[in-house]
Protein backbone atom coordinates (compact mmCIF):
# COMPACT_ATOMS: atom_id res chain seq x y z
CA UNK A 1 0.00 0.00 0.00
CA UNK A 2 2.77 2.39 1.05
CA UNK A 3 4.43 1.92 -2.32
CA UNK A 4 1.34 3.11 -4.16
CA UNK A 5 1.21 6.35 -2.14
CA UNK A 6 4.88 6.84 -2.85
CA UNK A 7 4.18 6.59 -6.54
CA UNK A 8 1.23 8.96 -6.28
CA UNK A 9 3.32 11.48 -4.37
CA UNK A 10 6.19 11.36 -6.82
CA UNK A 11 3.82 11.65 -9.80
CA UNK A 12 2.08 14.65 -8.19
CA UNK A 13 5.38 16.43 -7.52
CA UNK A 14 6.66 15.68 -11.01
CA UNK A 15 3.41 16.99 -12.49
CA UNK A 16 3.59 20.18 -10.45
CA UNK A 17 7.23 20.79 -11.36
CA UNK A 18 6.53 20.07 -15.02
CA UNK A 19 3.56 22.44 -15.05
CA UNK A 20 5.63 25.14 -13.42
CA UNK A 21 8.50 24.69 -15.88
CA UNK A 22 6.19 24.66 -18.90
CA UNK A 23 4.50 27.78 -17.63
CA UNK A 24 7.83 29.52 -16.98
CA UNK A 25 9.11 28.55 -20.43
CA UNK A 26 5.91 29.99 -21.92
CA UNK A 27 6.39 33.15 -19.92
CA UNK A 28 9.95 33.51 -21.23
CA UNK A 29 8.80 32.92 -24.82
CA UNK A 30 5.93 35.38 -24.56
CA UNK A 31 8.11 38.14 -23.15
CA UNK A 32 10.68 37.69 -25.92
CA UNK A 33 7.96 37.67 -28.57
CA UNK A 34 6.69 40.93 -27.11
CA UNK A 35 10.20 42.42 -27.22
CA UNK A 36 10.29 41.65 -30.95
CA UNK A 37 6.82 43.07 -31.58
CA UNK A 38 7.59 46.20 -29.56
CA UNK A 39 10.85 46.72 -31.45
CA UNK A 40 9.01 46.32 -34.75
CA UNK A 41 6.55 49.03 -33.75
CA UNK A 42 9.30 51.37 -32.54
CA UNK A 43 11.28 50.81 -35.74
CA UNK A 44 8.21 51.59 -37.88
CA UNK A 45 7.52 54.87 -36.08
CA UNK A 46 11.15 55.97 -36.24
CA UNK A 47 11.23 55.27 -39.99
CA UNK A 48 7.98 57.16 -40.36
CA UNK A 49 9.42 60.07 -38.41
CA UNK A 50 12.60 60.18 -40.50
CA UNK A 51 10.57 60.03 -43.73
CA UNK A 52 8.35 62.87 -42.50
CA UNK A 53 11.43 64.87 -41.50
CA UNK A 54 12.97 64.34 -44.94
CA UNK A 55 9.74 65.48 -46.61
CA UNK A 56 9.64 68.51 -44.32
CA UNK A 57 13.25 69.37 -45.12
CA UNK A 58 12.30 69.26 -48.82
CA UNK A 59 9.62 71.89 -48.33
CA UNK A 60 11.78 74.16 -46.19
CA UNK A 61 14.57 74.47 -48.80
CA UNK A 62 17.87 76.13 -48.05
CA UNK A 63 17.64 76.41 -44.27
CA UNK A 64 17.06 72.70 -43.72
CA UNK A 65 20.22 71.11 -45.12
CA UNK A 66 21.23 69.67 -41.77
CA UNK A 67 17.71 68.35 -41.15
CA UNK A 68 17.69 66.61 -44.52
CA UNK A 69 21.10 65.09 -43.76
CA UNK A 70 20.00 63.93 -40.30
CA UNK A 71 16.85 62.35 -41.70
CA UNK A 72 18.86 60.57 -44.40
CA UNK A 73 21.38 59.29 -41.84
CA UNK A 74 18.60 58.03 -39.56
CA UNK A 75 17.08 56.10 -42.43
CA UNK A 76 20.41 54.61 -43.59
CA UNK A 77 22.21 54.06 -40.28
CA UNK A 78 23.52 50.52 -39.71
CA UNK A 79 22.38 48.75 -36.53
CA UNK A 80 25.20 49.97 -34.28
CA UNK A 81 24.86 53.62 -35.26
CA UNK A 82 21.10 53.91 -35.40
CA UNK A 83 20.69 55.33 -31.89
CA UNK A 84 23.17 58.15 -32.46
CA UNK A 85 21.53 58.99 -35.79
CA UNK A 86 18.04 59.04 -34.24
CA UNK A 87 19.22 61.28 -31.39
CA UNK A 88 20.76 63.61 -33.91
CA UNK A 89 17.48 63.78 -35.81
CA UNK A 90 15.61 64.54 -32.56
CA UNK A 91 18.01 67.41 -31.89
CA UNK A 92 17.59 68.78 -35.41
CA UNK A 93 13.81 68.66 -35.08
CA UNK A 94 13.90 70.39 -31.70
CA UNK A 95 15.84 73.39 -33.02
CA UNK A 96 13.57 73.96 -36.01
CA UNK A 97 12.50 77.60 -36.05
CA UNK A 98 8.83 76.65 -36.37
CA UNK A 99 6.10 76.54 -33.72
CA UNK A 100 4.93 73.00 -32.93
CA UNK A 101 1.42 73.68 -34.19
CA UNK A 102 2.71 74.79 -37.60
CA UNK A 103 0.82 72.76 -40.24
CA UNK A 104 4.03 71.67 -41.99
CA UNK A 105 5.13 69.95 -38.77
CA UNK A 106 1.95 67.90 -38.34
CA UNK A 107 3.24 64.52 -39.50
CA UNK A 108 6.62 64.96 -37.79
CA UNK A 109 5.00 65.84 -34.44
CA UNK A 110 2.60 62.90 -34.57
CA UNK A 111 5.30 60.43 -35.64
CA UNK A 112 7.60 61.72 -32.89
CA UNK A 113 4.90 61.31 -30.28
CA UNK A 114 4.12 57.79 -31.43
CA UNK A 115 7.82 56.95 -31.48
CA UNK A 116 8.08 58.20 -27.90
CA UNK A 117 5.20 55.94 -26.80
CA UNK A 118 6.66 52.98 -28.67
CA UNK A 119 10.05 53.60 -27.07
CA UNK A 120 8.49 53.57 -23.60
CA UNK A 121 6.66 50.30 -24.28
CA UNK A 122 9.80 48.71 -25.75
CA UNK A 123 11.95 49.77 -22.80
CA UNK A 124 9.42 48.34 -20.32
CA UNK A 125 9.18 44.96 -22.01
CA UNK A 126 12.96 44.70 -22.43
CA UNK A 127 13.32 45.31 -18.70
CA UNK A 128 10.73 42.62 -17.95
CA UNK A 129 12.38 40.14 -20.33
CA UNK A 130 15.81 40.76 -18.80
CA UNK A 131 14.28 40.30 -15.33
CA UNK A 132 12.78 36.93 -16.24
CA UNK A 133 16.11 35.84 -17.78
CA UNK A 134 17.78 36.52 -14.43
CA UNK A 135 15.52 34.09 -12.60
CA UNK A 136 17.38 31.09 -11.21
CA UNK A 137 15.23 28.44 -12.83
CA UNK A 138 15.50 30.17 -16.22
CA UNK A 139 19.29 30.38 -16.02
CA UNK A 140 19.71 26.88 -14.63
CA UNK A 141 17.60 25.20 -17.31
CA UNK A 142 18.63 27.72 -19.97
CA UNK A 143 14.99 28.33 -20.84
CA UNK A 144 15.91 31.50 -22.75
CA UNK A 145 18.62 29.87 -24.86
CA UNK A 146 16.73 30.08 -28.14
CA UNK A 147 16.17 33.83 -27.76
CA UNK A 148 18.87 36.43 -28.30
CA UNK A 149 19.52 38.71 -25.31
CA UNK A 150 17.08 41.64 -25.56
CA UNK A 151 18.73 45.05 -25.69
CA UNK A 152 17.47 48.50 -24.84
CA UNK A 153 17.11 50.95 -27.68
CA UNK A 154 18.93 53.75 -25.97
CA UNK A 155 17.69 57.06 -27.39
CA UNK A 156 16.51 60.33 -25.89
CA UNK A 157 12.77 60.87 -25.63
CA UNK A 158 11.87 61.73 -29.23
CA UNK A 159 8.64 63.54 -28.28
CA UNK A 160 8.75 67.14 -29.48
CA UNK A 161 5.85 68.28 -27.33
CA UNK A 162 7.04 66.52 -24.18
CA UNK A 163 7.39 69.86 -22.47
CA UNK A 164 3.98 71.35 -22.42
CA UNK A 165 3.55 74.32 -24.66
CA UNK A 166 3.01 77.61 -22.91
CA UNK A 167 -0.21 79.10 -24.17
CA UNK A 168 -0.25 82.76 -24.99
CA UNK B 1 -12.18 49.67 -31.61
CA UNK B 2 -13.50 47.23 -29.00
CA UNK B 3 -12.29 48.46 -25.63
CA UNK B 4 -12.64 46.68 -22.29
CA UNK B 5 -12.15 48.87 -19.22
CA UNK B 6 -11.90 47.58 -15.65
CA UNK B 7 -12.78 49.85 -12.75
CA UNK B 8 -11.73 48.43 -9.35
CA UNK B 9 -14.17 50.51 -7.29
CA UNK B 10 -17.92 50.24 -7.09
CA UNK B 11 -19.90 52.54 -9.35
CA UNK B 12 -22.45 53.06 -6.56
CA UNK B 13 -19.94 55.03 -4.52
CA UNK B 14 -18.67 58.43 -5.68
CA UNK B 15 -14.93 58.63 -6.25
CA UNK B 16 -12.27 60.06 -8.51
CA UNK B 17 -11.37 56.80 -10.26
CA UNK B 18 -15.03 55.94 -10.94
CA UNK B 19 -15.72 59.39 -12.43
CA UNK B 20 -12.60 59.09 -14.52
CA UNK B 21 -13.64 55.69 -15.88
CA UNK B 22 -17.20 56.87 -16.53
CA UNK B 23 -16.13 60.04 -18.36
CA UNK B 24 -13.49 58.22 -20.38
CA UNK B 25 -15.94 55.48 -21.37
CA UNK B 26 -18.57 58.02 -22.42
CA UNK B 27 -16.14 60.05 -24.51
CA UNK B 28 -14.83 56.89 -26.19
CA UNK B 29 -18.39 55.79 -26.97
CA UNK B 30 -18.98 59.28 -28.36
CA UNK B 31 -15.95 58.85 -30.62
CA UNK B 32 -17.56 55.72 -32.05
CA UNK B 33 -15.79 52.98 -30.08
CA UNK B 34 -17.42 49.97 -28.48
CA UNK B 35 -16.76 50.12 -24.77
CA UNK B 36 -17.54 47.70 -21.98
CA UNK B 37 -16.72 48.62 -18.39
CA UNK B 38 -16.42 45.88 -15.78
CA UNK B 39 -16.96 47.20 -12.26
CA UNK B 40 -18.29 45.99 -8.93
CA UNK B 41 -21.84 47.17 -8.33
CA UNK B 42 -24.28 46.65 -5.51
CA UNK B 43 -27.35 47.21 -7.60
CA UNK B 44 -27.40 46.35 -11.28
CA UNK B 45 -30.34 48.62 -12.08
CA UNK B 46 -29.47 52.18 -12.84
CA UNK B 47 -26.02 51.35 -14.15
CA UNK B 48 -25.05 52.95 -17.47
CA UNK B 49 -25.59 50.59 -20.43
CA UNK B 50 -21.86 50.08 -21.00
CA UNK B 51 -21.22 48.81 -17.45
CA UNK B 52 -21.10 45.10 -16.68
CA UNK B 53 -21.45 44.29 -13.00
CA UNK B 54 -18.89 41.99 -11.42
CA UNK B 55 -21.05 41.51 -8.34
CA UNK B 56 -21.03 43.33 -5.07
CA UNK B 57 -17.91 44.74 -3.53
CA UNK B 58 -16.72 44.10 -0.02
CA UNK B 59 -15.04 46.73 2.11
CA UNK B 60 -11.34 45.97 2.51
CA UNK B 61 -8.87 47.85 4.66
CA UNK B 62 -5.91 48.73 2.49
CA UNK B 63 -3.12 51.27 2.78
CA UNK B 64 -4.80 53.06 5.66
CA UNK B 65 -8.20 53.51 4.08
CA UNK B 66 -11.24 51.40 3.33
CA UNK B 67 -11.76 50.45 -0.28
CA UNK B 68 -14.74 48.59 -1.65
CA UNK B 69 -13.32 45.85 -3.79
CA UNK B 70 -14.25 42.65 -5.53
CA UNK B 71 -11.64 39.97 -5.14
CA UNK B 72 -11.79 36.22 -5.00
CA UNK B 73 -12.62 33.15 -7.07
CA UNK B 74 -16.14 34.29 -8.01
CA UNK B 75 -14.87 37.64 -9.21
CA UNK B 76 -12.07 35.88 -11.07
CA UNK B 77 -14.59 33.72 -12.93
CA UNK B 78 -16.66 36.75 -13.89
CA UNK B 79 -13.56 38.55 -15.12
CA UNK B 80 -12.65 35.59 -17.33
CA UNK B 81 -16.17 35.32 -18.69
CA UNK B 82 -16.26 39.04 -19.44
CA UNK B 83 -12.88 38.88 -21.18
CA UNK B 84 -13.87 35.85 -23.24
CA UNK B 85 -17.18 37.40 -24.31
CA UNK B 86 -15.73 40.85 -24.99
CA UNK B 87 -13.22 39.93 -27.71
CA UNK B 88 -11.50 43.25 -27.00
CA UNK B 89 -8.83 44.91 -29.11
CA UNK B 90 -7.38 46.38 -25.95
CA UNK B 91 -7.88 45.95 -22.22
CA UNK B 92 -7.56 49.07 -20.05
CA UNK B 93 -7.31 48.50 -16.29
CA UNK B 94 -7.23 51.13 -13.56
CA UNK B 95 -5.13 50.84 -10.39
CA UNK B 96 -3.98 47.29 -11.13
CA UNK B 97 -1.57 46.75 -8.24
CA UNK B 98 -4.15 46.74 -5.47
CA UNK B 99 -6.01 43.47 -4.87
CA UNK B 100 -8.96 44.17 -7.12
CA UNK B 101 -10.87 43.31 -10.27
CA UNK B 102 -8.17 45.14 -12.21
CA UNK B 103 -5.48 42.85 -10.88
CA UNK B 104 -7.60 39.79 -11.64
CA UNK B 105 -8.17 41.06 -15.17
CA UNK B 106 -4.45 41.62 -15.77
CA UNK B 107 -3.64 38.12 -14.56
CA UNK B 108 -6.42 36.59 -16.64
CA UNK B 109 -5.65 38.41 -19.88
CA UNK B 110 -3.13 38.06 -22.62
CA UNK B 111 -2.60 40.63 -25.34
CA UNK B 112 -2.56 44.43 -25.36
CA UNK B 113 -3.07 45.65 -21.78
CA UNK B 114 -2.97 49.31 -20.80
CA UNK B 115 -2.92 50.30 -17.13
CA UNK B 116 -3.63 53.67 -15.56
CA UNK B 117 -2.13 54.51 -12.17
CA UNK B 118 -4.10 57.18 -10.33
CA UNK B 119 -2.73 57.44 -6.83
CA UNK B 120 0.75 58.46 -6.00
CA UNK B 121 0.91 55.65 -3.49
CA UNK B 122 4.28 54.44 -2.44
CA UNK B 123 5.04 50.80 -2.32
CA UNK B 124 3.02 49.24 0.44
CA UNK B 125 4.17 46.41 2.61
CA UNK B 126 1.84 44.02 0.83
CA UNK B 127 3.50 44.82 -2.44
CA UNK B 128 7.02 44.61 -1.06
CA UNK B 129 6.26 41.20 0.42
CA UNK B 130 5.06 39.89 -2.90
CA UNK B 131 7.71 41.21 -5.27
CA UNK B 132 7.57 38.10 -7.45
CA UNK B 133 3.79 38.26 -7.75
CA UNK B 134 3.95 41.99 -8.44
CA UNK B 135 6.40 41.40 -11.27
CA UNK B 136 3.92 38.87 -12.73
CA UNK B 137 1.28 41.59 -12.86
CA UNK B 138 3.54 44.34 -14.14
CA UNK B 139 5.08 42.30 -16.93
CA UNK B 140 1.65 41.60 -18.39
CA UNK B 141 0.98 45.30 -18.79
CA UNK B 142 1.98 46.55 -22.22
CA UNK B 143 1.73 50.30 -21.62
CA UNK B 144 1.36 52.30 -18.44
CA UNK B 145 -0.30 55.67 -17.94
CA UNK B 146 0.16 57.88 -14.89
CA UNK B 147 -2.32 60.70 -14.30
CA UNK B 148 0.22 63.01 -12.72
CA UNK B 149 3.93 63.66 -12.57
CA UNK B 150 3.89 62.41 -8.97
CA UNK B 151 2.15 59.15 -9.93
CA UNK B 152 4.65 58.75 -12.75
CA UNK B 153 7.57 59.26 -10.39
CA UNK B 154 6.19 56.58 -8.07
CA UNK B 155 6.05 54.26 -11.07
CA UNK B 156 9.67 54.87 -11.93
CA UNK B 157 11.00 54.73 -8.39
CA UNK B 158 8.91 52.00 -6.80
CA UNK B 159 7.56 49.76 -9.50
CA UNK B 160 10.40 50.05 -11.98
CA UNK B 161 9.56 51.06 -15.48
CA UNK B 162 8.20 54.21 -16.93
CA UNK B 163 4.77 55.54 -17.67
CA UNK B 164 3.25 58.01 -20.04
CA UNK B 165 1.82 61.00 -18.23
CA UNK B 166 -1.73 61.73 -19.35
CA UNK B 167 -3.66 63.97 -16.97
CA UNK B 168 -7.15 63.45 -15.64
CA UNK B 169 -9.71 64.82 -18.04
CA UNK B 170 -12.35 67.37 -17.20
CA UNK B 171 -15.67 67.77 -18.99
CA UNK B 172 -15.04 71.41 -19.85
CA UNK B 173 -18.41 71.94 -21.57
CA UNK B 174 -20.29 70.75 -18.48
CA UNK B 175 -18.50 73.29 -16.27
CA UNK B 176 -18.25 76.17 -18.73
CA UNK B 177 -22.01 76.36 -19.20
CA UNK B 178 -22.91 76.35 -15.50
CA UNK B 179 -25.13 79.14 -14.16
CA UNK B 180 -24.22 80.82 -10.84
CA UNK B 181 -26.45 80.00 -7.87
CA UNK B 182 -29.17 82.63 -7.26
CA UNK B 183 -27.77 85.68 -5.50
CA UNK B 184 -24.13 84.87 -6.21
CA UNK B 185 -21.47 86.16 -6.54
CA UNK B 186 -22.97 89.47 -5.42
CA UNK B 187 -21.13 92.76 -5.31
CA UNK B 188 -19.22 92.49 -2.05
CA UNK B 189 -16.88 89.73 -3.18
CA UNK B 190 -17.36 85.97 -3.04
CA UNK B 191 -14.70 83.39 -2.29
CA UNK B 192 -15.21 79.64 -2.76
CA UNK B 193 -13.87 76.41 -1.31
CA UNK B 194 -14.78 72.84 -2.20
CA UNK B 195 -13.74 69.67 -0.42
CA UNK B 196 -13.64 67.94 2.94
CA UNK B 197 -13.15 71.04 5.06
CA UNK B 198 -12.54 68.98 8.21
CA UNK B 199 -9.52 67.26 6.67
CA UNK B 200 -6.38 69.16 7.76
CA UNK B 201 -4.47 68.74 4.49
CA UNK B 202 -7.24 70.53 2.61
CA UNK B 203 -6.19 73.65 4.50
CA UNK B 204 -9.65 75.11 5.11
CA UNK B 205 -8.63 76.87 8.39
CA UNK B 206 -6.00 78.81 6.42
CA UNK B 207 -8.72 80.16 4.14
CA UNK B 208 -10.97 80.98 7.12
CA UNK B 209 -8.11 82.87 8.74
CA UNK B 210 -7.46 84.82 5.55
CA UNK B 211 -11.13 85.68 5.09
CA UNK B 212 -11.34 86.79 8.74
CA UNK B 213 -8.45 89.17 8.09
CA UNK B 214 -10.32 90.70 5.15
CA UNK B 215 -13.72 90.78 6.86
CA UNK B 216 -13.41 94.04 8.86
CA UNK B 217 -12.66 96.13 5.76
CA UNK B 218 -15.11 94.27 3.49
CA UNK B 219 -18.55 94.13 5.06
CA UNK B 220 -20.17 92.16 2.25
CA UNK B 221 -17.45 89.59 1.58
CA UNK B 222 -18.85 86.03 1.67
CA UNK B 223 -17.39 82.55 1.64
CA UNK B 224 -19.18 79.73 -0.21
CA UNK B 225 -18.23 76.23 0.93
CA UNK B 226 -19.25 72.90 -0.58
CA UNK B 227 -18.20 69.47 0.59
CA UNK B 228 -19.08 66.70 3.01
CA UNK B 229 -18.45 67.23 6.69
CA UNK B 230 -20.03 68.51 9.88
CA UNK B 231 -20.04 72.35 9.85
CA UNK B 232 -20.11 72.35 13.67
CA UNK B 233 -16.62 70.92 13.67
CA UNK B 234 -15.33 74.02 11.93
CA UNK B 235 -13.83 76.46 14.36
CA UNK B 236 -15.06 79.60 12.65
CA UNK B 237 -13.94 83.02 13.94
CA UNK B 238 -16.84 84.94 15.49
CA UNK B 239 -16.62 87.91 13.12
CA UNK B 240 -17.46 85.60 10.19
CA UNK B 241 -20.97 84.96 11.50
CA UNK B 242 -23.42 84.84 8.64
CA UNK B 243 -20.71 85.19 6.02
CA UNK B 244 -19.89 81.53 5.54
CA UNK B 245 -22.46 79.64 3.47
CA UNK B 246 -22.20 75.86 3.71
CA UNK B 247 -23.80 73.86 0.91
CA UNK B 248 -22.85 70.45 2.26
CA UNK B 249 -22.20 67.64 -0.20
CA UNK B 250 -23.19 68.77 -3.69
CA UNK B 251 -24.14 66.97 -6.89
CA UNK B 252 -21.78 67.32 -9.83
CA UNK B 253 -24.14 69.78 -11.44
CA UNK B 254 -24.24 71.94 -8.33
CA UNK B 255 -20.49 71.69 -8.05
CA UNK B 256 -20.21 73.37 -11.45
CA UNK B 257 -22.77 76.01 -10.42
CA UNK B 258 -20.96 76.58 -7.14
CA UNK B 259 -17.67 77.17 -8.99
CA UNK B 260 -19.41 79.63 -11.30
CA UNK B 261 -20.78 81.49 -8.27
CA UNK B 262 -17.56 82.85 -6.80
CA UNK B 263 -15.13 85.60 -7.77
CA UNK B 264 -12.13 83.65 -6.56
CA UNK B 265 -11.83 79.92 -5.95
CA UNK B 266 -9.25 79.06 -3.31
CA UNK B 267 -7.32 75.79 -2.97
CA UNK B 268 -5.40 76.23 0.30
CA UNK B 269 -4.21 72.58 0.45
CA UNK B 270 -1.13 71.89 2.49
CA UNK B 271 0.00 68.78 0.61
CA UNK B 272 -0.94 65.30 -0.46
CA UNK B 273 -2.34 66.38 -3.80
CA UNK B 274 -0.96 64.50 -6.75
CA UNK B 275 -2.94 66.19 -9.47
CA UNK B 276 -5.42 68.89 -8.48
CA UNK B 277 -8.57 67.80 -10.28
CA UNK B 278 -10.59 70.52 -8.55
CA UNK B 279 -8.37 73.19 -10.10
CA UNK B 280 -9.09 72.02 -13.64
CA UNK B 281 -12.79 72.03 -12.77
CA UNK B 282 -12.61 75.54 -11.35
CA UNK B 283 -10.66 76.68 -14.42
CA UNK B 284 -13.26 75.09 -16.70
CA UNK B 285 -16.04 76.86 -14.80
CA UNK B 286 -14.31 80.17 -15.48
CA UNK B 287 -13.38 80.90 -11.87
CA UNK B 288 -10.26 82.83 -10.96
CA UNK B 289 -8.06 80.50 -8.94
CA UNK B 290 -5.81 81.20 -5.96
CA UNK B 291 -3.92 78.08 -4.88
CA UNK B 292 -1.15 77.13 -2.49
CA UNK B 293 2.18 76.88 -4.19
CA UNK B 294 2.30 73.07 -4.37
CA UNK B 295 4.19 71.35 -7.17
CA UNK B 296 1.05 69.69 -8.52
CA UNK B 297 -0.97 72.92 -8.44
CA UNK B 298 1.75 74.99 -10.09
CA UNK B 299 1.96 72.49 -12.94
CA UNK B 300 -1.79 72.36 -13.52
CA UNK B 301 -2.33 76.13 -13.31
CA UNK B 302 0.58 76.91 -15.62
CA UNK B 303 0.38 80.61 -14.77
CA UNK B 304 -3.42 80.80 -15.00
CA UNK B 305 -3.99 81.57 -11.33
CA UNK B 306 -2.46 83.21 -8.29
CA UNK B 307 -0.17 81.15 -6.06
CA UNK B 308 0.56 81.81 -2.41
CA UNK B 309 3.04 80.12 -0.03
CA UNK B 310 1.63 76.92 1.52
CA UNK B 311 -0.12 77.63 4.86
CA UNK B 312 0.46 81.39 4.70
CA UNK B 313 -2.87 83.01 5.66
CA UNK B 314 -1.64 86.65 5.69
CA UNK B 315 -0.29 86.34 2.14
CA UNK B 316 -3.48 84.59 1.03
CA UNK B 317 -5.50 87.45 2.51
CA UNK B 318 -3.39 89.96 0.58
CA UNK B 319 -3.68 87.91 -2.63
CA UNK B 320 -7.46 87.65 -2.23
CA UNK B 321 -7.79 91.36 -1.51
CA UNK B 322 -5.79 92.26 -4.61
CA UNK B 323 -7.81 89.90 -6.82
CA UNK B 324 -11.16 91.08 -5.46
CA UNK B 325 -10.21 94.71 -6.13
CA UNK B 326 -8.98 94.04 -9.65
CA UNK B 327 -11.71 92.66 -11.94
CA UNK B 328 -9.48 93.15 -14.99
CA UNK B 329 -6.80 90.92 -13.48
CA UNK B 330 -9.44 88.30 -12.61
CA UNK B 331 -10.73 88.29 -16.18
CA UNK B 332 -7.20 88.01 -17.50
CA UNK B 333 -6.45 85.00 -15.28
CA UNK B 334 -9.79 83.35 -16.08
CA UNK B 335 -9.19 83.80 -19.83
CA UNK B 336 -5.80 82.24 -19.55
CA UNK B 337 -7.30 79.44 -17.44
CA UNK B 338 -9.76 78.64 -20.21
CA UNK B 339 -6.86 78.20 -22.64
CA UNK B 340 -4.82 76.11 -20.23
CA UNK B 341 -7.75 73.86 -19.35
CA UNK B 342 -8.41 73.08 -23.01
CA UNK B 343 -5.52 70.60 -22.79
CA UNK B 344 -7.45 68.77 -20.04
CA UNK B 345 -10.74 68.59 -21.91
CA UNK B 346 -11.92 64.97 -22.07
CA UNK B 347 -12.01 64.65 -25.85
CA UNK B 348 -8.38 65.86 -26.00
CA UNK B 349 -7.31 63.55 -23.18
CA UNK B 350 -9.23 60.59 -24.66
CA UNK B 351 -7.41 60.98 -27.97
CA UNK B 352 -4.10 60.74 -26.14
CA UNK B 353 -5.35 57.59 -24.39
CA UNK B 354 -6.35 56.18 -27.79
CA UNK B 355 -2.79 56.73 -29.01
CA UNK B 356 -1.56 54.66 -26.09
CA UNK B 357 -4.10 51.95 -27.03
CA UNK B 358 -2.77 51.97 -30.58
CA UNK B 359 0.80 51.72 -29.29
CA UNK B 360 -0.10 48.78 -27.05
CA UNK B 361 -1.87 46.99 -29.89
CA UNK B 362 1.10 47.43 -32.22
CA UNK B 363 3.51 46.20 -29.59
CA UNK B 364 1.69 42.91 -29.04
CA UNK B 365 0.29 40.30 -31.32
CA UNK B 366 -3.42 39.66 -31.51
CA UNK B 367 -6.42 40.71 -29.47
CA UNK B 368 -7.09 40.37 -25.78
CA UNK B 369 -7.67 36.73 -24.86
CA UNK B 370 -7.94 34.87 -21.62
CA UNK B 371 -4.67 33.43 -20.48
CA UNK B 372 -5.26 29.76 -19.73
CA UNK B 373 -1.73 29.17 -18.57
CA UNK B 374 -1.77 31.35 -15.49
CA UNK B 375 -0.14 29.38 -12.71
CA UNK B 376 1.13 32.02 -10.29
CA UNK B 377 3.08 29.59 -8.17
CA UNK B 378 5.80 31.96 -7.09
Amino acid sequence: MDGVWWVFGVVAVVLLVATYLTWTAGRVDRLHARVDAAYGALDAHLVRRAAAAAALAGTLAGEAVSLAAAARLALDAPAGEREIAENDLTRQLRVLPLPLDHPALGEVVVASRRAALARQVHTDVVRDALAVRRRKVVRLLRLARKHPMPTYFDVDDPALDAHRRVVA
Amino acid sequence: MRIGIVCPYSFDVPGGVQYHVRDLAEVLVGLGHQVSVLAPAEDEDGLPAYVVSAGRAVPVRYNGSVARLSFGPISATRVRRWLAAGNFDVLHVHEPVTPSLSLLAVLAARGPVVATFHTAMTRSRVMAAAQGALQLVLEKITARIAVSELARRVQVEHLGGGAVEIPNGVAVAKFAGAQPLPGWPGTGGAVGFLGRFTEPRKGFPILLDAVARLAPSRPDLRLLVAGPGDPDLVDSPADLDGRVVMLGRVSEEDKARMLASVDVYVAPNTGGESFGMILTEAMAAGATVAASDLDAFRRVLDGAGALFPVGDAPTLARTLGDLLDDPARRTELADRARKVVAAYDWPVVARRVLEVYATAIEATTGRVTTDESTVPLD
